[in-house]
């Protein structure tokens, strides 16, 4: 009699639970991934110098400061070749995330504003619209000064014809030192 | 001696001053328990009515009395005692008149219905009960919304779609949620962590305020909220219930059955429960707040049978779900953060409805295991255990670029294993003290993705604890007394952001409770109840590093914190009559160390540019208010509701030379708040057997603008003052044999617009409008 008690539900419990818990573990999600910018390279070519600035945070948000690099330009000079490079370098081997920001032209926006310093910097590149992208950009120099570079990307912009607003949310602003000599 | 006992949940036990929700129903059924051989009063006799769930135990003159129910109600009343017959009688509730019932001896019954439950009295602590209609209407939202009609009671949100329970001001780590007797174990630390419970399994919410640890364990310093299902099915046979519901904000719906059975001879009982939820964006009064759909889909088993003196539980339940972020919430940096918060319409917001969640999103899943076991040891004694297992697995999945490595992957996972096993003596009264001894055992892993917030740790935690209770009719005096030791070990290792941590922490602490109650008469008592309790600091407040993009701030634990310890005295007073019901509690929470998050004048930079950093720290803290409640008639069916909730919470200043005179307001806490509203009851069905009220109720809330906020760290100011209008009328149709309940409930009537100071994307985007939400409940 008690025996008969026990089979229905301990079978239809234990098949149950069975169920949910084996479902759960057969999800196929071993892990996430969690973008992590660390490092911004400016590469600047043309005009005599071939050289790479960068702006590193290595471990992550919080932890030690980020070391950030003075970018010197010669004065005045004429058209200097900058590209751009982000990379997650808390990963091994590093993530170069400038080809995801290259193949999603659209939906990124690199924007320059120069404090300072004598520099002009202007687009060089453009995404598949026609409109901005700025991974690439032009620097001329003129006269021998101090300043700041700050560089935002921007993931999803909603107005890309609005340089100092173009909505979205931003991925990195970074703020380099500048030195024009 | 026989083993047949039939012992319900002694709520109410006595009239008790325990705050019981405002009805209009407040005839209590009452009488005595009869020995039909003897003729002598039979005590500890229980005596349970089938329509409200709800029970009693008979004291030593065999005196019983349920409070609240209707005048003029048919009820099934069940009376059982050791060594009786179980004995049932439909009676119809006259006020002023005694139901007795005689109950015959039978020597050698073998086959009746056994219900086994906890023996452990009702806390003389604050208590409210969600009342049956707020339950049918806030279950197709969520279970938080149950409960924000009682005083005291409010929530807590991130956006629309996530609400966490808050009482008297306290919320996540400092309270507990009591699931079917199991405490629920999931990444509560987290103000954006909703509780993973499926509104249709309960059947009953009470909400313990103050300091429930004696009870309840570390996690209940600032109260518990107890979900209790609908007991199994005591008739041989088939039932259930099927639920729909429609809202026209979000165009949701849900739909939710159970189907219970019995054996036909014998003691099992079986019931398979689920619930299915899908709704799309809501809109504000002025636009759509994109991104705010969810889905769920829930199922759970239960079944319980009697194997001689063995009472038999067993419990499985699977919740999943998946919820839409405000995509306009999702914010890059302070001068991001600073455009949302001027803007006065969301930016980046996909203005438009669809059913369709993008990132970012959550999805949560939470399964239990669970067995129970009672076994009556003898008149006076009975065993209770308990063992459970829950997985959480928890994804966080944010904006993201389409073709990065992340793009099919959570940005955050959580992943919690929990084993309990609570092993209970408790007594029945003896020499008028009733209540028990016992230990808890847990065990936990928490494991969290790469690149997390918050280390992986193993918990294991132990606990012992006693509560009696004393209580001798007609004495106008009832105690209360608790003591309990807990202790927790928990070994910290690693973390996601690149620093590694290896270390073990070791908590224990005491906690105790005393209580007083005096019944003045039969409507008036006056109770008096100081717990003590605490909890360790979460390793969240120990270990975090990083930025909750929400909030735009950088959150930086100590991992120095020491426990928090609260001692919280509530005086209560009711009043209860036929036609009145009313209760004031007054409190004071004194939290020593309470932990909380300290601005810092420096700011962190970051690649995406520089956060103010917040500091975890600790601080003594109080809590003080007030809750009332009352109803009244004031007209023949037209009655009068009210309900006040007061807190003022602030943190004392722990340098001497800082000025007194200005307190340091405790950032988050509920700004005061006023329900007030008209009820108006019709027809009742003399035919149906279901005690659902009908009704027409018009509710407005009133919610102040909280002046009292921290004098740092508030980036937009407190939203005003604001009156939210809510209609509801609810009817219960007979259909044959069945009941069929129907019910309308439109909330913010007005369509008003308006901000939530507890709702983190007050930021960003105003609350919902004008929700219609349509329901029926058709129980076979």
């Amino acid at each position: 009699m008690s025996n008969k008690h026990f089979k229905l539900p301990l079978f239809v419990l234990l098949a149950t639970a069975g169920i949910f818990f084996t479902a759960c573990n057969n999800d196929d999600d071993d892990g996430t991934a969690q973008e992590n910018i660390t490092t911004i390279q400016v590469h600047l070519t043309g005009a005599g110098i071939d050289q790479e600035f960068e702006w590193n945070d290595l471990d992550g948000i919080g932890g030690n400061n980020p070391v950030i690099d003075t970018i010197v330009v010669p004065a005045n000079t004429g058209d200097i070749f900058s590209h751009i490079h982000v990379y997650d370098r808390s990963k091994t081997p590093e993530v170069d995330i400038t080809d995801e920001i290259e193949a999603e032209s659209l939906e990124h926006l690199i924007t320059y504003a120069v404090a300072g310093a004598n520099v002009n910097i202007a687009y060089d590149d453009t995404d598949s619209n026609g409109k901005p992208l700025g991974i690439k950009s032009i620097w001329t120099s003129t006269g021998a000064s101090n300043g700041t570079l700050r560089i935002i990307l921007y993931h999803e912009p909603s107005n890309k014809d609005n340089l100092s607003d173009p909505g979205g949310e931003v991925d990195f602003d970074v703020t380099f030192p500048v030195r024009i000599q | 001696m026989s083993e047949r006992f039939w012992l319900l949940s002694v709520a109410a036990v006595l009239g008790l001053a325990v705050a019981l929700p405002a009805q209009d129903c407040h005839v209590a059924l009452r009488g005595h328990v009869y020995d039909a051989e003897t003729r002598e009063p039979l005590a500890y006799a229980t005596v349970r009515v089938a329509e409200t769930s709800r029970g009693t135990m008979a004291d030593e003159n065999g005196y019983y009395v349920l409070p609240d129910h209707c005048e003029g109600a048919t009820y099934t009343v069940s009376v059982a005692h050791v060594a009786c017959e179980h004995f049932t009688q439909v009676v119809k509730l006259v006020e002023n008149q005694a139901f007795d019932f005689w109950l015959s001896h039978v020597a050698h019954l073998q086959e009746i219905t056994v219900l086994e439950r906890a023996v452990a009295p009702t806390p003389v602590q604050a208590s409210q009960e969600v009342s049956s209609s707020d339950l049918a209407a806030g279950q197709g939202v969520n279970i938080t919304e149950t409960m924000k009609k009682l005083p005291g009671v409010t929530s807590i949100n991130t956006g629309a779609t996530i609400a966490k329970p808050v009482i008297q001001g306290l919320h996540s780590n400092r309270i507990a949620l009591i699931n079917n007797q199991v405490a629920l174990e999931s990444q509560q630390w987290g103000s954006e962590h909703a509780p993973e419970i499926d509104p249709f399994t309960a059947g009953k919410i009470t909400v313990l305020k103050g300091a429930a640890g004696v009870r309840y364990g570390v996690g209940a310093m600032g109260g518990a909220i107890l979900i209790e299902p609908q007991p199994l099915r005591e008739e041989a046979g088939w039932g259930g219930w099927v639920h729909g519901g429609v809202f026209s904000n979000g165009l949701s719906g849900v739909a939710a059955g159970a189907v219970d059975w019995k054996k036909d001879e014998g003691s099992l009982a079986l019931r398979l429960q689920g619930t299915v939820k899908r709704s799309g964006n809501l809109r504000a009064p002025d636009y759509w707040l994109g991104n705010t759909g969810a889905s769920e889909a829930n199922l759970s088993v239960m079944t319980g049978w009697q194997n001689g003196p063995w009472r038999h539980d067993l419990s499985a339940t699977t919740f999943n779900q998946k919820i839409g972020i405000l995509r306009a919430s999702h914010q890059g940096n302070l001068t991001d953060l600073m455009l949302a918060i001027e803007a006065d319409t969301p930016r980046n917001n996909p203005n438009w409805f669809t059913y369709d969640i993008e990132r970012p999103y959550q999805t949560v899943n939470h399964q239990t295991f669970q067995y129970r076991t009672a076994l009556r040891l003898n008149e006076k004694w009975k065993f209770n255990g308990q063992y459970s297992l829950q997985y959480n697995e928890r994804k966080e999945f944010d904006v993201v670029r389409k073709t990065s490595a992340g793009a099919d992957k959570p940005q955050l996972l959580f992943d919690l294993w929990t084993n309990q096993v609570n092993l209970a003596l408790e007594h029945f009264p003896i020499r008028h003290w009733q209540g028990g001894v016992g230990v808890q055992a847990l065990q936990q892993k928490n494991t969290v993705g790469k690149g997390g917030l918050i280390p992986n740790y193993d918990t294991y935690g132990g606990s012992i604890w006693a509560m009696e209770r004393w209580r001798k009719y007609p004495n106008p005096w009832e105690f209360e007394v608790g003591a309990r030791y807990d202790y927790r070990y928990t070994n910290v290792f690693t973390t996601g952001n690149l620093v590694d941590v290896d270390t073990t922490l070791q908590f224990g602490n005491v906690s105790g409770t005393v209580g007083a109650v005096y019944h003045f008469n039969k409507a008036w008592s006056l109770s008096l109840h100081s717990g003590y309790a605490w909890r360790p600091p979460h390793v969240n407040e120990l270990f975090a590093q990083g930025i909750h993009f929400g909030s735009g701030i950088y959150e930086q634990g100590r991992s120095d914190l020491r426990p928090e310890k609260a001692l919280n005295t509530n005086l209560t007073l009711q009043w209860q009559t036929r036609r009145v019901y009313a209760s004031l509690s007054v409190y004071r929470n004194n939290i020593q160390d309470f932990i909380y998050l300290e601005p810092q004048d420096e700011l962190v930079l970051t690649v995406r540019g520089a956060f103010p950093a917040y500091f975890f720290d600790q601080d003594d803290a109080v809590l003080q208010g007030v809750d009332g409640s009352i109803s009244f008639p004031v007209v023949g069916r037209l009655s009068v509701e009210g309900r006040v909730s007061l807190l003022r919470a602030y943190r004392m200043s722990r340098d001497s030379g800082e000025n007194t005179d200005q307190k340091n307001w405790l950032p988050l806490m509920p700004s005061d708040r006023y329900q007030y509203g008209l009820k108006w009851r019709f027809g009742r069905d003399e035919q149906t057997v279901n005690s659902s009220e009908s009704f027409v109720r018009l509710l407005a809330s009133t919610t102040l603008e909280q002046t009292r906020l921290p004098q740092e760290g508030l980036l937009k100011p407190a939203p005003e003052t604001f009156t939210v209008l809510a209609l509801e009328v609810v009817h219960t149709f007979a259909v044959g044999k069945k009941s069929l309940e129907v019910g309308l409930n439109v909330q913010n009537l007005t369509n008003l617009r308006y901000r939530e100071y507890l709702n983190f994307f007050r930021f960003y985007a105003d609350e919902p409008g004008v929700n219609a939400g349509l329901r029926a409940k058709l129980t076979f």
